[in-house]
Order: structure tokens, then sequence, then C-alpha cells
């Protein structure tokens, strides 16, 4: 009896000290970098999904922690659509759980606005800016300060079946939108493939990215200058109608609507479909023998433009940086493996793995060694097209994704939907 | 007149008065607990539902700002379509997982509640799929749906002859059934009724068959088999021993059964969200949109209150006809 006492006085205790716990927990100070014989854990955020593996990520943790021996890194590998929402729970606790991030470049503003994460202007040297192309810096600039360091220079590319075309009669692939369609046309009309495009049409943020890089492709942006929508005009509703077009046309597969990108990529590596816009992570899978049946017939090429558009391409950027939490009392450490796993030197070294965000290394004859593509990738990344920087882009994306899936679904004429979505997202601002 | 003695006197309350806080003694940690982790939550969440709630880091400090707001997190959602179209597409869910869990559920129980070689193994891996985690379930069947030939579904249909080489089928379209049938087809439409949310019902029914089988058939083995032994006596077929005496005598366990299902079904997440992102924006979905993705920590308190309602009423429902079913 009296031990079930002493429990109870003990788990009122418990209680309480867990309840004084979470009212006065002090704010965290920022810990100096520890010396060689203390061990400190940073704890990173990062996805497994695309970008760097996490074979390549530990193997720079170890090459990091060789050089810093006080410092380990403990990753935290998530799918990409989990990753906002871990950001967004750790940035509620009073210390934050991770004290570096990945940071998704449509999150800059909204992170920047709530204060989540640091700004990084004071810790960058002129070197390093001149290094980094103007268009990559730029995604994670909000209200004039630069709030995370770029890790990964994602964008979209088209990756096609040489073998497709030149049984349809085509020496390669399209160099215009007009030319692209007119190759999809053949193709299903010679019985090459039944839908010769599929993209990743699913209602998930990766539709707006592909109706972003199909308005870029039309020489255009869904949003002005001053970030207002402007969809329901020019480039807009032309990719709007020319994504409702393909696929009434069944020229596009209609399974996008359900598939999101690694089921593109499926579809293209397995031999179903001829075209596949998509990020940089195909490439690797479609050449390797393992996973894909076209390796010797699958390319990397240029986005096409419509006729009358100056520029040579036209993707969507989806450029990932590393940042550094605001509530981390680990912050000195954090921007030091920050520094590390960004630089060029390490970029250098894992070059079969992603494309490297330094101009330098874009260029460098190792480079085009490792990637014969590089040239088109160049090409592509000058000609990205970013989301919208509004601090509720959240809210923003949801509106876009909802009415051009439902545009896509044949609910709603692409003239209804971009109507739609520029009275809904004007609603949003007021 | 007798004097009654004081309770510390009597040594048979002194006796009791001891249980109780024997009693007390033992609850209190469970019942901390659940103040701790369900009740101050609970609370807190009911909080947020009258405020605009969003996190900030300021400081160094990171937590929820909030600022009141009455009831408009509640009127933004009940004078909301979407909303209501959320509450139809999730009943729609609830009632055809339900009605489909029974049904096989009953058959499964009846089944194996005979004798038959290999009985027990066959219960035991009855269970197997209960024990598969939602996730892994949800990614099982994404591959099973697979809209290519190389989908398994796909595959095993056009390798049995049953699909032509050609064709494929994409299971988890969201088109509404019978979108070209009119009247139906706007039925349909209004009620969220797809082909992709109605072969989701198969996936999850895949998962929970089993707990609804073995749920059943532990009330099958509480009926008397002198009862059926009787009927028989009294020349009841196959057909009506089951309608007049196993299905009364298991309107209890089937009531129980029908509570914590729906209680499950209408939260539903996991399997839709991995399968179809936010494409059937069944209530669970809208709630974890707002909290997570749009960072609305108030308005998703305020849907998560108006699901807790919905499902007091559905419960409140069954409970009512628990009761009758006592009272007869």
């Amino acid at each position: 009896m009296k031990r079930v006492l002493w429990l109870n006085w003990f788990s009122l205790l418990a209680l309480a000290a867990i309840l004084l716990s979470a009212c006065g927990t002090p704010t965290p100070t920022v810990a100096p970098l520890p010396t060689e014989d203390e061990t400190l854990v940073l704890h990173a955020l990062y996805m497994n999904q695309a970008g760097y593996s996490e074979e390549v990520l530990q193997e720079m943790a170890q090459q990091f922690h060789a050089d810093n021996p006080g410092v380990g890194i403990n990753f935290t590998f998530v799918k990409y659509d989990e990753l906002h929402d871990k950001i967004v729970t750790s940035a509620a606790a009073s210390t934050a759980t991770y004290d570096v991030i990945l940071l998704d470049l449509i999150w800059t503003a909204e992170f920047g606005h709530k204060g989540y994460v640091i700004p990084l202007d004071a810790r960058i040297t002129e070197e390093q800016k001149a290094d980094i192309a103007p268009a990559i810096f730029d995604a994670f600039i909000y209200n004039g300060q630069l709030w995370a360091f770029p890790f990964l220079a994602n964008f979209q590319n088209m990756f096609y079946n040489l073998a497709h075309l030149q049984a349809a009669g085509f020496d390669g692939p399209p160099a215009t939108l007009e030319e692209w369609y007119a190759q999809m046309v053949a193709l299903k009309e010679q019985g090459i493939v039944k839908y010769p495009y599929i993209d990743s049409w699913n209602r998930k943020e990766g539709l707006v990215c592909d109706y972003v890089r199909t308005a870029a492709q039309f020489g255009g942006d869904l949003f002005d200058e001053n970030g207002q929508p402007i969809m329901d005009q020019g480039a807009g509703l032309r990719a709007l109608q020319f994504m409702r077009r393909l696929l009434d046309e069944e020229l596009a597969d209609p399974a996008a609507l359900t598939t999101d990108e690694p089921g593109a990529m499926n579809a293209l590596i397995s031999g179903a479909a001829t075209f596949n816009t998509n990020w940089t992570f195909v490439r690797g899978n479609m050449l390797d023998p393992e996973k894909s049946n076209i390796v010797a017939a699958a390319r990397t090429g240029l986005l096409p433009t419509a006729e009358g558009v100056a520029a040579p391409a036209g993707t969507v950027s989806g450029f990932q940086g590393l940042a550094v939490m605001a509530n981390s009392d680990k912050q000195a450490a954090a921007w030091r493996w920050i520094q590390f796993a960004t630089s060029a030197e390490v970029q250098q070294q894992h070059l079969e793995s992603e494309f490297p965000i330094w101009s330098s290394l874009q260029n460098s004859e190792q480079e085009q060694e490792i990637n014969p593509d590089a040239g088109f990738y160049a090409t592509n990344l000058a000609n990205a097209h970013h989301r919208p920087k509004v601090a509720h882009y959240p809210e923003v994306s949801a509106i876009i994704q909802e009415e051009v899936h439902d545009c896509l679904l044949q609910i709603i004429s692409p003239e209804e939907a971009t109507a739609e979505m520029v009275q809904r997202i004007n609603a949003l601002e007021e | 007149m007798k004097k009654r003695d004081a309770p510390t006197n009597s040594p048979r309350l002194s006796i009791h008065t001891s249980e109780e806080k024997f009693a007390l003694a033992l609850v209190t940690p469970a019942f901390l607990i659940t103040v701790l982790i369900v009740l101050i939550p609970l609370l807190y969440a009911f909080y947020l539902s009258f405020n605009r709630a969003e996190v900030i880091v300021v400081g160094g400090q990171g937590g929820l700002v909030t600022e009141f707001s009455g009831l408009r997190n509640y009127l933004y959602f009940l004078s909301s379509a979407d909303f209501w179209y959320s509450v139809r597409t999730t009943l729609y869910f609830t009632v055809a997982s339900l009605a489909v869990e029974l049904v096989l559920g009953i058959i499964v129980a009846l089944l194996l509640n005979e004798e038959f070689r290999g009985r027990g193994l066959v219960r035991t891996l009855l269970i197997l799929p209960w024990a598969v985690p939602t996730v892994v379930n949800a990614r099982m069947w994404g591959l099973i749906f697979e809209p290519h030939a190389y989908g398994a579904l796909n595959g095993l249909l056009q390798t049995l002859h049953l699909l032509g080489p050609e064709r494929t089928i994409n299971y988890l379209a969201p088109i509404p059934l019978f979108q070209n049938a009119p009247l139906l087809g706007e039925l349909t439409s209004w009620l969220g009724v797809t082909r992709g949310l109605t072969w989701i019902i198969v996936a999850d029914t895949w998962k929970t068959l089993p707990v609804v089988a073995l749920l059943l058939l532990a009330g099958l083995q509480s009926i008397p088999l002198d009862l059926y032994s009787a009927a028989k006596v009294d020349g009841a077929n196959a057909w009506q021993r089951f309608w007049l005496i196993t299905l009364p005598l298991l309107r209890p366990i089937i009531l129980i059964v029908l509570v914590y299902r729906t209680m499950e079904l209408f939260r539903v997440f996991d399997i839709i969200y991995i399968l179809m992102a936010y494409t059937i924006p069944v209530l669970g979905v809208v709630t974890f949109q707002q909290s997570f993705v749009f960072g609305n920590f108030g308005k998703g308190a305020a849907i998560a209150f108006l699901i807790g309602l919905l499902v007091l009423l559905l419960a409140n429902g069954y409970i009512r006809l628990i009761d009758l079913e006592e009272r007869e």
C-alpha cells in the first residue's frame, strides 16, 4: 500500500515538473563550437526522395566529423511532403528539434516572414556570391535578406526516348513547343506508344511546378513582378489550355492525374511513354540498367518554348537550400556544417549525384565528362522560372492545385479555372 | 434511540475506506497521465479553435501565437461549400466501408466458426493484414493500383486475359462513378463518390476486415449451440437459423463494431493522403492541410472539433440503439 501511495506522489511530482518545465522553458542560448574532446550533435532534416542520397550525405557527415571532431551530424530523412510539417513543428518548440533544415525555395517567404530561420547575409562572402548564378541566390531572398544557402540546383528537364522518336521518323527532340506537339501526334498516330507524354499531375505541389514550367515554355509567368496573379491571361492561360489539350487528345497519359514525379519517371523508364518533363533525379535512374528498360535510348534535352518566345528553353526551379533554425541553440556549428556541405570542394566530389550549384563547377571539364547533358542542364537552369514568393504560399499553391486539377479532370474549362484562381488568390490577399 | 458509531470506530467502514484509498491510489497515475496527454491538449485545442493561431519564432524562441477570433473559425467551415463536400465524401467512405466490412466480416466469421481442418492456422493467418502498418498498407496498394501495365493488378488481369494487352485501368482516377448516367452521375458527383475513393475502400477493408471478423467470431462463439439444435428440430433451414438466431444474438457485438469502426473511419487520413494527396478532401485531410500545411492551427482545431461533434452525433445514435437492444 505504502509503495502504491509513494508511486502516486511520484506521479504527482512528475506531472508538476513537466507542467512547470513546459511553462518556463528558458530561451535557448547559442552554444559555442565544441572543443575537440566534446561532442556536439547537430540534428539535420533532409529528404530521401530526390537530391543527394542518404549514403552521400552520410559520407559528407563523416568527412565533416573528421575535420570537426567535436561535431556529429544526426540526420532525419523524410519524404518531401513531410518536410514542411516537420519544420513547422520544430519551429513551434521553444528549442528547435532540428538545427539545420532543407528549405525548398517556395518556403523562403513564409519561413523568413515568421522568423523560423535566421538570415545569412552577414555570413556569405563576395566570392561565393560571384560563383553562384543570381537566379539561384534570388530564390532564397525575401525582404532583401538571404534565408538559406543554395544546396541543390534542382530544376525540370525534358527526358525522352530517342528510339521512339526515330521509329516515328524524327532525328531528335523538338526544338519548339509546336514541334513537340507534332511529334506527340505522330507517335500516337503511328501506334508507337499509346500516350506519348507522362507528367506528375496529381493534386500536389508538383502540379503547380508543371503549370509554372508550361507557362515558362510559353514565355511567361503566373504572377507579375508585384506578386499579383495573372494566370487568366497570356502565358498562364495558354499553358493550361495546352495541358488540357494534351489530355483531351490523349497525347498525355490520363494516369498523370494520379501520378507523382517518381511514378511519371517509371512510365518513361519502363518504355510506356516517350516524353517526361521531370526533375534532375530522373537522369541517374533512366541510365541505370537495374532500373531502366531504355538505357540506350534515354536522353536529356531542352524544354522547348513556343514559337515567338525568345528564350531557348523554359523551365521551373526547384532549388533547395540549407537553413539554420532560429530557435536552434547550435547555430554556429549549424552554419559550419552548411558551409561544408554546400562548398564547391564537397560538391565536386559528388558530381555524379547532383548538378552543382557553383557556376565554376557547372562549366568545368570534370562536369562535362561526368554529365554529357550538362550543356542542356545549364541552358534549362538559366531559363528557370520561380514559383511566387508570398508568405501564404501554401494556400496559394492549394488553390492552383485544385483549379488546375479540376480543369484537367474536364470539370471546368481553362478559362474558368484561371479566372477562379485569380479571384480566390486575390481574396486571400484581402 | 441507538446512537450511531462514529465511522472511524467501525472496522467494516474502515476497511471500506482503506480499500477506496487503495483503489484511488491505483487509479491516480493513469488519471494523471490521461489529464496530461488527453485532457490538457484537448482543452488547449478547444481554446485554439476560438483563436487565430500560428507558429512564429521570436528572439530565438519558437511558439504558437494566438489572437482571439470568437466563432470565426467555426463559421468559416460551416458556411463553406467545400467543408460540406468533405462531410459528404467522408460519410460515403464511412458508410460504404462499414457496409462492406460488416457483410464480409459476418461471412468470414461464420466460415471460421465452422469445424474444419487447419482452422487454427487460418484464424492466425487472418490477423496478418491487421498487423501491417497503415502506411505500408497504403504503399503496397499504391503498387497494386499502379495505372500502367506494370501495376500488379493490371498485370494480373492482363495475364488472366481479363484485360487486353493494350488496356489498363486507372483504379485511383478521381472521376465520379456513373458520371455519364443522368441523375445518378450528378448524385455521385455531389457525394464525392469517385472510382479512386471506392478502390481505396477495398484497400482499407483488406486491412481492417480481420479485426471486424474476429470480433464477430467472438460474438458467434457466445451463442449457445442448443438454440441451433432446437431450431433444426423445429425444421428451420440454414438461412432461417442465421436470420432468426445468429443475427439477432450478434446485434450487441455488431453495434460495438459499428461504434468502433465509425470512429476510425470518420477520422481516416493516412491511406487517403498517401495514395491521393489532397485529391480526396476527406475531413482528416482537410484538418491536416489547415493545421500543418497552411499553419492555421486555430482553423485546424475548429475543424477537428467539428469532426468530433459529428462522430459524437453518430455515436449517440448507436448508443441509443444499444440501449434499445438492452431494454428489449
